[in-house]
């Protein structure tokens, strides 16, 4: 087994009196595509959130082997835009990459890059578009660009496609499987997609306020966690066409 | 500051321009509307034109509690508003409920407790036409000394802010992902926002003061289309709002401030209007 990327030591989480996470410990292998599932409330979002050192938290959180957090790259679900803003593709990339205040001008360099990224992501012809205006696909991949824009060692995903239909949450989800591999990111997605999950995530780490079941993808996403976590209601069911579960 | 008084009598010698009060107030009229024009840009953004409300409404009760504590009214007045604007800020991050609701209360009780006092005390009335309406034709060069360091800090707070606040107003997780201390900017901007609005009241007064924010800012969301455009928009609407308004108000004989801000409502219509004819196209 690769070494961690990520290990959570007895997380725990309390927000407005609420245990949100009870004494989580889990690991995130360095080089391979996470998901985190688990039902509405589990605590999933916290759980990324403690990553980014975004709320206050009790145990450790290590990466690699220190406390001190590297480059993180990080996808939301969704920005909070109206769709008359002007603020463009272009200026919302260049808040990754410059100081620069947007009204001084965006640089050559800069705007090369950008390009270069949305090429990577395959929605070149945004560049100037308004964010507000994009379709949910469009803006994903977009976000997708300004996470990678920051040469991340590890890379968070907050449920990336619920914005998205199923064809397009396909698309984005073997896109990032693609860059994943290619630039050999940790890679840590919040989903409760099933379907993305079995067919995208190397490991899971199944969530209900504490851990559930976590491990190789095809050994964890076994009938009786299933149940354990989202009730007696759910069945895993593999079509024909999609990737055999990895397992250990 | 009088050599630029002198120096703009000399190279605009129009006559709605010599008397000395209508360069001076030109001058600050040009330091102070762009200047809240380009923090409009993120009341905007942020939806914060509630708060500035309430923080200009604050006004009436600090100058209140200045002449009853014997503190210059203009000092306890900025005091009064930045302690307000604090309150709002502190209270909203830590009280599980909307913004919109913690301003609400700040608010009323501010403008309770200005009637109760000036009501108690009838003979404090005289002061308060000047807060209500601001009287930009009555400011000295020592005000002009004020309004320039305002303009040069957010200036300076812009160039180092613009484009953390940009990201915090869109995503505050992604923003702290990014390294952005997000509490210290938030309660940054809202201090020196509580500043600029009390220092602008003597422009346009409590009840138009936020329309000096906003207004601007909204036109220039009609006619941009980038980030950068809009906040060079918002300045030259309020630039030319300034000068229209002044021009106005001296042949019409208005009010100023009032003159000032319908120029820019026109602004704003025209924009608009400009907008939906290029959706039609």
């Amino acid at each position: 087994m690769s070494q961690a990327a990520i290990t959570l030591q007895d997380v725990s989480v309390t927000l407005g009196g609420q245990i949100i996470l009870d004494r989580m410990n889990a690991t995130v292998e360095r080089g391979a595509l996470t998901a985190v599932m688990g039902p509405n409330g589990a605590g999933k979002t916290t759980l990324l959130h403690a990553i980014l050192g975004l709320i206050p938290y009790s145990g450790r959180i290590l990466f690699g082997s220190s406390e001190k957090r590297p480059r993180l790259g990080f996808v939301p679900q969704r920005l909070d835009l109206d769709r008359g803003s002007p603020v463009t593709v272009r200026d919302f990339l260049s808040l990754a990459l410059t100081q620069r205040p947007l009204w001084a001008g965006i640089g050559r360099q800069t705007d090369k890059d950008i390009r270069d990224v949305l090429e990577q992501v395959s929605v070149g012809a945004v560049l100037r578009s308004p964010l507000g205006k994009l379709s949910g696909g469009e803006t994903q991949r977009v976000l997708l660009a300004q996470a990678l824009l920051n040469q991340p060692q590890i890379l968070l995903l907050d449920e990336p496609a619920s914005s998205v239909d199923l064809a397009g949450e396909a698309l984005f989800c073997d896109l990032l499987e693609q860059i994943q591999k290619q630039l050999d990111i940790t890679t840590l997605l919040v989903s409760h997609d099933l379907a993305v999950i079995t067919t995208h995530a190397r490991y899971v780490i199944c969530l209900k306020h504490g851990i559930v079941c976590s491990g190789p993808a095809g050994d964890t996403l076994t009938p009786e966690n299933l149940k354990k976590l989202f009730g007696p209601h759910i069945n895993l069911y593999t079509h024909s066409h999609s990737h055999p579960l990895p397992t250990d | 500051m009088e050599f630029l008084v002198n120096l703009l009598g000399a190279l605009f010698p129009y006559d709605w321009l010599e008397p000395l009060f209508m360069r001076r107030a030109l001058i600050g009229l040009l330091l102070i509307a762009p200047t809240c024009a380009s923090m409009g840009v993120q009341v905007v953004n942020f939806r914060m034109a509630f708060f500035s409300d309430a923080i200009s409404h604050s006004a009436f009760t600090g100058v209140a509690l200045g002449l009853i504590l014997g503190i210059h009214p203009q000092l306890s007045m900025i005091l009064f508003g930045v302690l307000i604007g604090c309150g709002v800020l502190l209270l909203a991050r830590k009280a599980e409920m909307s913004t919109d609701t913690i301003i609400g209360v700040f608010f009323a009780a501010v403008v309770a407790l200005g009637i109760v006092i000036v009501s108690a005390r009838s003979g404090l009335v005289r002061y308060f036409e000047g807060v209500l309406f601001g009287d930009i034709l009555a400011i000295s060069n020592s005000d002009l000394w004020v309004m320039l360091g305002l303009c040069t800090l957010v200036a300076l707070f812009q160039w180092i802010g613009f484009n953390r606040l940009l990201l915090l107003s869109m995503n505050q997780p992604l923003a702290h992902s990014r390294g952005i201390k997000t509490t210290l900017w938030e309660l940054g901007f809202g201090l020196l926002l509580a500043l600029l609005v009390m220092i602008s009241l003597r422009v346009v007064g409590l009840l138009l003061v936020t329309a000096l924010l906003v207004v601007p800012a909204a036109a220039a969301r009609n006619l941009a289309r980038s980030a950068g455009a809009l906040f060079w928009w918002a300045i030259t609407l309020a630039g030319a709002s300034s000068l229209g308004g002044l021009y106005l108000s001296f042949h019409w004989g208005s009010a100023t401030g009032a003159s000032v801000i319908l120029v820019g409502v026109g602004f704003f219509v025209a924009s608009f209007g400009y907008k939906l004819m290029g959706r039609r196209g």
